[in-house]
């Protein structure tokens, strides 16, 4: 059933065929995962509601396989360093891996997940579609999607009457209130505040494939030229290239902002804060003319090459991303379920009074551009942007120079 | 440049005295020199104090910058023992620090002793070789033996940290152990060579005995630079049951997307540091004794 | 202090002969370095000469210098290049400062010596990474020690970002660096003033020379031999600094240094090529720094090598 990995020696990066990468790659059968035992380690950063922990105690006591959970630290990026460092040291420590959405191509790219295309088939319908996208590799699921994540505009109720329907409105308030603040530190989450507004203009960074650099098109230089003038300009304060989630939801719940973006969790903090009865949030806005749209965040649960139990894997990643525990991560640990159906549930919808509109973000939400040297790639983006925000480079030098440290990111060998 | 930086010693030897002259006023130099020990001793204790003082704090506390806990608590500890990841970090800390000195002392000592005592061709490029490893980046050679400990199966050992550590932890050793049988009068030895004995046996018989204070303030060096190892912690280990303290304190800090966890790294760092601390008070006199051997000598 | 060589006693007893025995007994420590730190060198050599695929795992390709090449052009390089030699200048002269004044400050004969001592001997014990940590605890923002106090006190820059920001971050890590090691330098540099006799002072005095000529004309040029060595320990570890920067702000806002910034290539961006030739390169400018100043100094380290 698991074929063994064979190491694909192939031309030079840039060329070759859509499914090269990923031709050996073990998979995982449907069917197994009901005849598993033993014990599977998952391995997840640290487990801040508890929910992790119940997840395992839950799972184990219901069957045969053991589940462990093994902690990684908090942030995303050292995360992903642990279980790098892991899988290139090919250790069968972790079994079922919580991977950020944006691993999934690299992971796969490196033969360190397993294939469970099959899994995933079985079930295909429950899952929001757009979620189901950031599992997708060269037309293969490694990943089931476990959480999901999109950004809102959050606003004051006292100061402003009705969200505006468009960004341009936003700013325009903003500069008149007390600005909006966002994630603008040179880091990850600076390339999705950006891919946020590209996408709504209708902007691309790469073609469909992954092959092309579409960045640099009039859309990504509009973009760019009216985020570095709205913190020229007043509408966001000159602060916010150094704020990240935690900073500019600081500034927004002292009364120091009128709007802000950010993601679903600051919003039950809100409440709890000396602005809870003055705000509200409300789905992206449009750019201009195009649909709002927004950039998913999340987890996927995916099943590692070197794992020795990977049918007891397969069985916990289908019990995360079962319809009782989906309504579970959602009520208990604030955590959005990529499944369609728990967001009409009353209980979900008790605890997430915006349930509904946070499906609609979900669905309306794309992923980040899906290729193995997603870091780099990012890198490029977040970096430049974060130039062009501080004033260091206009925005149309800003867009031509991203687009060739992408292009160079793409030839990486 | 600095909050707290505290100004250079006052009583730096140029401002001796008000009168500047030989036999200054007693008095105004005396007012000064205490200034300057205050002044020390403030700079040097008081960010371990609030180190101290944060561990105690819980919850909304932490957020202030009281100077004393207002609701003192050992939560913080409490929790951290508690937890099964960190006590086997010090469990392995403790153990792969005590299997580093030991042989950083029984090589070293054997290194030591022929560097100091016996003739023989390219000592100074032993020397030099022994001495250029103090001075090696790490990051040079932790990728390479992440790949070797990969290929051989030590990734993610105890046993594998131990030669990284050894290295690290040689050269101090032996340039002390090296001074200190110095120290001790050939005539000892050459006696016991006189009687009959080989170089081992005086080496065994006479001058490790004489030199048992050297292995103290050796040991200690050893002990403190294997127990400080921080990048190889990192890269040689990913599972709890192999990573030592300071990785694992690594794994504390986190995102800023949640809460800062200050309380339990602050207690934390004062379990892992206080012992040390401890230690290196009782053995004060040797440690300095020990990093001032041949620095002095010139 | 030497007495005068004898002439060497015939051996009686039977065991290795001089040489052999200083092979045998320098051995164990040579292996142990080779294994760990000479063939990982070499290793590290190798594998800065290819390019290891980062989307085809187990692809590599010969690649000459074009490692060192890229390393040389990017920026990112010689950022880090400049923040560690920033660092280490202003960090090791404001160490050797204080430390010579701390030291000053100690010897004046007085009781309670000994505690300050073991006062002084606090900043060293305290864990490396776990300084860093506590010195990233003090400068938070908003929470922070520092912020709280200068807002208490009124003075400004009570809402710095201090580590958000290039200048500043880099100030806390030299701050962080200072404290932990002044001290220790402070040790060094007092073992040296003790052995200092009094009647070259006393004659001094005599003479008429004031208390800053004493410290010029005798206490410098006497310490010399300490402050040398304590300077060459403390600039090669200021050139590797690692663990500071890695816990305050992991190499962001300026405060990147030659060894960190090869960690992150190697690690987060799984480039073992390029890592390799950042690290070998930061290998060869420690190295460079340290024979340099073993020309200057040598005279020190070759004592012990001495036969007496």
């Amino acid at each position: 059933m698991s074929a063994a990995l064979a190491v694909a020696a192939i031309a030079v990066a840039g060329c070759g065929d859509d499914d090269e990468d990923t031709e050996s790659a073990k998979k995982v059968e449907p069917g197994a995962a009901e005849q598993a035992k033993g014990n599977v380690n998952w391995c997840i950063g640290k487990d801040t509601t508890g929910t992790f922990s119940k997840a395992v105690k839950e799972f184990s006591s219901q069957g045969q396989v053991k589940a462990n959970l093994i902690e990684l630290p908090a942030a995303a990026d050292e995360q992903r360093t642990q279980l790098v460092q892991r899988l290139q040291a090919k250790s069968s420590e972790c079994d079922v891996l919580g991977m950020d959405v944006i691993w999934t191509a690299e992971f796969a790219a490196q033969s360190w997940l397993q294939d469970v295309s099959d899994i995933v088939a079985e079930r295909k319908d429950v899952w929001i579609p757009s979620t189901l996208e950031t599992a997708k590799y060269e037309d293969k699921y490694w990943a089931l999607p476990y959480n999901t994540n999109a950004g809102f505009v959050y606003y004051r109720t006292d100061q402003v009457q009705e969200p505006p329907d468009n960004w341009q409105a936003v700013y325009s308030e903003a500069a008149k209130g007390d600005g909006i603040v966002y994630q603008g530190a040179r880091y990850e989450g600076l390339t999705v505040n950006f891919l946020e507004l590209l996408y709504s203009a209708g902007g691309k960074v790469l073609s469909d494939d992954g092959k092309t650099v579409e960045i640099d098109s009039p859309e990504a230089v509009e973009v760019l030229k009216f985020m570095a003038d709205g913190i020229e300009q007043g509408a966001a304060p000159k602060a916010v290239t150094t704020y990240m989630e935690e900073e500019s939801r600081r500034a927004f719940e002292s009364g120091g902002a009128t709007f802000m973006r950010n993601w679903p969790y600051a919003y039950s903090l809100g409440k709890d804060s000396k602005i809870a009865e003055d705000f509200d949030i409300t789905t992206f806005p449009k750019f201009g003319e195009g649909e709002g749209a927004g950039v998913l965040g999340g987890y996927d649960v995916a099943i590692s090459a070197y794992s020795k139990n990977p049918d007891g894997a397969a069985a916990f990643a289908e019990f995360l991303t079962s319809p009782d525990w989906q309504k579970t991560i959602m009520t208990e640990a604030s955590l959005p379920s990529t499944l369609t159906k728990t967001y009409d549930d009353p209980a979900v919808q008790k605890a997430f009074p915006f349930a509904v509109k946070l499906r609609t973000a979900v669905e309306q939400a794309q992923p980040r551009p899906v290729t193995p040297v997603y870091p780099q790639v990012s890198e490029a983006i977040f970096k430049n942007v974060h130039l062009a925000l501080q004033g260091k480079m206009a925005p149309d030098e800003a867009i031509k120079t991203m687009k060739g440290d992408i292009d160079k990111a793409l030839q990486t060998f | 440049m600095t909050a707290e930086a505290v100004p250079r010693s006052k009583s730096g030897t140029p401002a001796r005295g008000a009168a500047g002259g030989p036999k200054g006023s007693g008095r105004g130099r005396q007012a000064l020199l205490w200034l300057a020990v205050i002044a020390i001793m403030i700079f040097c204790l008081f960010p371990f104090y609030w180190l101290i003082n944060t561990s105690l704090k819980t919850g909304p506390d932490l957020s202030s910058a009281n100077l004393l806990p207002p609701n003192p608590s050992l939560k913080n500890y409490d929790s951290i023992f508690t937890d099964a990841d960190f006590t086997t970090a010090l469990r392995n800390s403790v153990i792969v620090a005590s299997i580093t000195t030991f042989f950083a002392l029984l090589f070293g000592s054997f290194a030591g002793y022929a560097l100091a005592r016996l003739r023989f061709r390219f000592k100074f490029v032993i020397l030099a070789i022994v001495l250029s490893i103090s001075t090696f980046p790490p990051i040079a050679i932790a990728a390479p033996i992440f790949k070797l400990w990969t290929d051989t199966g030590l990734y993610d050992t105890l046993l594998g940290l131990i030669p990284p550590y050894l290295t690290f932890s040689l050269p101090l050793t032996i340039y002390i152990l090296a001074s200190f049988f110095k120290e001790i009068p050939r005539e000892l030895e050459e006696a016991a060579l006189v009687d009959g004995a080989t170089h081992f046996q005086a080496f065994r018989k006479v001058v490790l005995p004489l030199a048992a204070p050297g292995f103290v303030t050796a040991g200690l060096l050893a002990f403190i630079e294997a127990w400080n190892q921080f990048l190889f912690a990192i890269t040689l280990t990913s599972s709890p049951d192999a990573r030592p303290v300071p990785a694992a304190l690594a794994f504390f800090t986190g995102s800023q997307k949640f809460e800062v966890p200050l309380g339990t790294i602050t207690a934390a760092t004062v379990v892992i540091t206080v012992p040390l601390v401890i230690v290196v008070l009782i053995f004060q006199k040797r440690i300095v004794a020990g990093l001032t051997a041949g620095a002095v000598k010139g | 202090m030497e007495a005068a060589t004898v002439a060497r006693p015939r051996r009686r007893g039977s065991g290795l002969s001089e040489r052999r025995l200083a092979a045998a007994m320098v051995s164990p420590s040579m292996i142990v370095i080779t294994l760990v730190a000479a063939y990982p060198i070499g290793y590290a050599i190798w594998l800065s000469l290819h390019e290891y695929s980062v989307r085809v795992p187990g692809l590599s390709r010969w690649s000459g210098l074009k490692n060192y090449d890229t390393a040389l052009s990017s920026s990112e390089f010689w950022e880090a290049l400049r923040n560690t030699f920033l660092f280490t200048g202003i960090s090791v002269t404001i160490e050797l400062v204080l430390g010579i004044a701390f030291a000053l400050a100690m010897h004046q004969a007085f009781k309670g010596r000994a505690v300050l001592r073991a006062t002084v001997l606090v900043p060293w014990a305290v864990l490396t990474f776990g300084s860093g940590l506590l010195w990233r605890s003090i400068f938070e923002p908003d929470l922070g020690f520092a912020n709280s106090m200068l807002s208490a006190l009124g003075l400004p820059g009570g809402d710095i970002l201090w580590l958000g920001q290039e200048g500043y971050a880099m100030a806390v890590m030299i701050c962080a660096d200072i404290w932990k090691t002044a001290p220790f330098m402070a040790l060094l540099l007092l073992a040296g003033l003790q052995v200092i006799p009094d009647d070259v002072y006393d004659a001094a005095k005599v003479d008429g020379a004031s208390a800053w000529q004493r410290f010029l004309r005798i206490t410098l040029p006497l310490l010399k031999p300490a402050i040398l060595v304590a300077l060459l320990f403390r600039t090669l570890d200021a050139l590797r600094v690692f663990d500071l920067p890695f816990a305050l702000t992991g190499g962001a806002n300026g405060t990147n240094t030659l060894s960190l910034y090869a960690y992150q290539e190697l690690t987060a961006n799984r480039l073992v090529g390029l890592g390799s030739a950042l690290s070998v390169l930061t290998f060869l400018i420690v190295m460079i720094v340290s024979f340099m100043y073993i020309r200057f100094v040598g005279g020190n380290i070759r004592g012990l090598a001495d036969e007496r």
